[in-house]
């Protein structure tokens, strides 16, 4: 199985679109990342996991100090994605450049496996002729990765 | 030329390109302090005696030890989030009025500092100091320049409240009583000072809409508390080491083992992981520190020392006033600008050279207090003059409130010069009006 067989049609961002757009996004289909890409290239420019968005609203005194996160109250704590209005994706992606995980469409499913887990990536973009062909999310990996009758076993147990 | 000149030229040439390189903020100066090191292990005068076992020449362990001590004890107590805890109680005893949080989380900066080291003091306090001016909706820029000032000053009251103090009061064989007593009433002063040049210092900066501060007052300081058992076993174990700095020539205990006795007893039974106790032992700086010991060591064994402070007191023919102000005047001016811990290590020996050769110095304590009045206020100068300082501009700039160089140094002139004119006054009138 190759990576062109599993990968899927996911959501993709342009770098500087509307961050709570995004949001929203990953919210309603309970994403764990978004491709992003610019209007001058065919290829990923990045991946923004939903756990960089998370940290992004985290103010940074906190996670300088996690402490204080206890101190503050309800009223603020229930506000703290209005961090995000008016920002776009570029301003919350990491400000040095990360490298895109990224798979050829030919990648085995462990070439995939292994980037996604020496990146740390929740999603890996499949490339096939310098263009974005689809996504491998974690969990369409492991689902790739079991046999069926693992996977049978699995939802009989359920 | 006789090789004991060679030998002094070496060792001076490595000691100035060191501390240049050093003061450039570019290279990492543990590195450089230890390739020093490396390089004085050439001079045959210098063993492994003259390294580790030397008082005069060697590695101060009475100061790297009262350092590693210390740093477990704050490793261990900030477990507690009792930093946190104070600092958010006394923004709210101001009640949201941003001039009176300033000058509260200034009181506990400046407190707090003259127990634990400077920049701990400003890390600790600083994300207390975003939140706050977070909700306040007001740049935390002021903030973070006056804590560094208070950092800075709090640190100069007693013996282990600046790695500076701590150098030059265990090489004068300062006990803490008679630290805090000569310097703690010319830290007060400044301090408050400080305190009243505040509105002028950041005019227009204190300015809240009066909405924001229901904002503050509703943060809860007693959710900062994360181990109240802790709370209470460190709060113990502290008052007991404070005591044992006091009484150290009574119980015949040296600093150095009075904190890592302390430490100790906190690792023990705090029963927190090595990550946890460990977690504010700088072991770069405590290797800085080794190195540049050993570099200073190699120019009080090639006699280099001696003969600038032989120069320095034929300048002054051995008044002690002129000496003092002399001392004073230099570490003013070298700290405003250069990292004062190779300054102070320096001067150390040099300043124990002047208390020896003053005819009939018996005030020569007053050569020490200008030493660290000077080199631990001139810190406050420049951006660039003290850790604290420098820690600050990095938070700032990472809060997205950059400090300009020039931002600081305007006000950090202002509160040098007045540091600078309380001290020469204090000086004066203490030790030689008064004497």
């Amino acid at each position: 199985m190759r990576a062109e067989d599993i990968d899927e049609n996911f959501p993709v961002v342009d770098i500087d679109s509307d961050a709570l757009e995004a949001v929203r996004l990953l919210a309603e289909h309970r994403l764990n990342g978004l491709v992003v890409v610019t209007n001058t290239s065919d290829t990923p420019y990045a991946v923004l996991p939903a756990s960089q968005v998370v940290r992004f609203i985290v103010p940074g005194y906190v996670q300088d100090d996690p402490g204080l996160a206890a101190v503050l109250s309800e009223s603020m704590a229930d506000h703290a994605a209005e961090k995000l209005t008016g920002k776009t994706i570029r301003d919350v992606l990491p400000k040095q450049r990360q490298v895109v995980p990224v798979a050829d469409a030919d990648d085995t499913i462990i070439e995939v496996a292994e980037v996604m887990a020496r990146m740390r990536s929740p999603l890996v973009a499949v490339v096939k002729k310098n263009k974005l062909h689809g996504v491998i999310t974690a969990s369409r990996l492991l689902g790739a990765a079991l046999r069926p009758d693992q996977l049978s076993a699995g939802s009989q147990a359920s | 030329m006789s090789m004991h000149t060679v030998h002094a030229i070496y060792a001076s040439a490595v000691f100035v390109v060191a501390y240049a390189l050093i003061t450039t903020e570019r290279f990492n100066k543990t590195m450089i302090a230890l390739a020093g090191a490396v390089a004085v292990f050439f001079l045959p005068v210098i063993n492994s005696d003259e390294v580790f076992y030397s008082r005069d020449t060697g590695i101060d362990w009475d100061v790297i030890f009262l350092l590693l001590g210390m740093m477990i004890i704050v490793s261990v107590v900030r477990q507690t989030g009792v930093f946190e805890y104070i600092a958010i109680w006394a923004a709210k005893r101001a009640k949201g009025s941003p001039l009176r949080i300033m000058i509260l989380l200034v009181l506990v900066t400046a407190v707090g500092s003259a127990f634990l080291d400077n920049v701990t003091t400003v890390l600790l306090i600083a994300p207390v100091t975003l939140l706050v001016a977070d909700r306040l909706g007001v740049s935390p820029a002021p903030f973070l320049i006056v804590e560094a000032f208070a950092a800075n000053i709090g640190g100069a009251a007693t013996l282990v409240g600046d790695p500076t103090t701590i150098i030059i009061g265990t090489g004068a064989h300062l006990s803490f009583i008679s630290f805090l007593a000569n310097m703690g009433p010319a830290v007060l002063i400044v301090l408050s000072v400080l305190l009243l040049l505040l509105p002028r210092l950041f005019p227009g900066a204190f300015t809240v809409e009066p909405e924001r501060v229901a904002d503050v007052m509703a943060l809860d300081e007693g959710e900062a508390i994360r181990n109240r058992t802790l709370l209470v076993q460190c709060g113990i174990v502290l008052l007991a080491v404070f005591t044992g700095f006091v009484l150290h020539h009574v119980i015949h205990m040296e600093p150095s083992l009075v904190a890592m006795t302390g430490a100790g007893i906190l690792v023990i039974i705090s029963g927190l992981n090595r990550e946890f106790y460990l977690s504010s032992v700088e072991w770069e700086t405590l290797l800085f520190f080794a190195g540049l010991f050993v570099m200073v060591g190699a120019l009080v064994r090639t006699g280099v020392i001696e003969n600038l402070a032989h120069a320095a007191s034929h300048a002054t023919h051995g008044n002690e006033f002129l000496t003092t102000m002399l001392i004073l005047g230099v570490s003013f001016l070298f700290s405003g600008f250069v990292n004062n811990v190779p300054y102070a290590a320096t001067m150390t020996p040099i300043v124990a050279e002047f208390v020896e050769s003053i005819h009939g110095g018996a005030n020569s304590g007053v050569l020490w207090w200008s030493l660290l009045l000077g080199t631990v206020l001139g810190g406050n100068l420049t951006a660039v003059g003290a850790s604290a300082n420098i820690v600050v501009v990095g938070i700032a700039e990472r809060a997205g409130n950059p400090i300009s160089f020039w931002g600081f140094t305007r006000r950090g002139a202002v509160i040098t010069a007045i540091s600078f004119v309380i001290s020469v006054a204090y000086l004066w009138v203490r030790y030689f009006v008064l004497r």
